[in-house]
């Protein structure tokens, strides 16, 4: 978590523009929240039946942990819409961005809650030394 | 029944092991949330999912819980969430992402 999920018309994001926003929209979210990379999950899909594209030619949907101010996701939203727009060539008009948030301990990765914002640092130190560990043992 | 999403890679989870895991995860709502589950499938295409920027290899298996749910004990439900997950697929710690929602209003 954060979890964005980008449905789109068939054909609409190539692959390699697949690759391209995944990028961008990881690292939008980690210079904006501070989150490290490892948390941000991209997936694209084509004309699925679960994010429905209402005439839009990219919907990007995001579910982030709570606590990010609302100055934050509007930066995330205008910044993402942008990337989808020059990586894909999806009018500006035409693309979606919606945000969600979850609260950190309903979300499990990695073994552990996900950490509140600001405490990113702390927890993957811990993380890592308890994987550390568990690979000598 | 209990409302569960199943976000999986494309060929990383075989129609004979979603049937398993489907059985799996119906007996777990039926103890954590007295009710089985309703689950619903959902594959990322190949070469369509991304974690850290890169190809990724990360399921995701959402539960909405009927009621609200105390946070000891979704700690709990979430650890065995992830035990189920791994030793039934063979993944690692770092490629399950377990989540219990409480209902939304």
């Amino acid at each position: 978590m954060p979890l964005y999920m980008c449905n789109a018309a068939k054909g609409a994001i190539s692959a390699e523009a697949k690759s391209k926003i995944a990028a961008d929209v990881t690292r939008i979210h980690c210079e904006v929240t501070g989150a490290p990379a490892t948390f941000v999950h991209v997936f694209f899909f084509e004309e699925a039946e679960h994010m429905p594209l209402d005439g839009h030619g990219a919907v990007l949907f995001g579910t982030i942990r709570g606590g990010r101010t609302d100055a934050q996701k509007v930066q995330m939203k205008d910044e993402m819409q942008e990337a989808i727009r020059l990586q894909a060539g999806v009018p500006q008009e035409k693309i979606s961005v919606l945000i969600a948030e979850t609260p950190a301990n309903w979300v499990m990765e990695g073994g552990d809650l996900l950490p509140e914002p600001g405490e990113e640092a702390e927890w993957l130190k811990a993380h890592e030394a308890k994987v550390a560990e568990a690979r000598t043992t | 029944m209990t409302r569960c999403v199943c976000l999986v890679q494309e060929g990383q989870t075989p129609d004979e092991r979603k049937t398993i895991l489907g059985g799996l995860l119906n007996t777990y709502s039926e103890r954590a949330f007295g009710e089985g589950a309703d689950i619903n499938w959902v594959t990322v295409p190949a070469g369509s999912g991304f974690t850290a920027a890169q190809p990724s290899t990360s399921s995701i298996v959402s539960f909405t819980a009927p009621q609200a749910v105390e946070q000891g004990v979704r700690t709990s439900l979430l650890t065995d969430l992830c035990d189920l997950w791994m030793d039934e697929t063979g993944c690692s710690l770092d490629e399950i992402v377990a989540v219990i929602n409480d209902p939304r209003d």
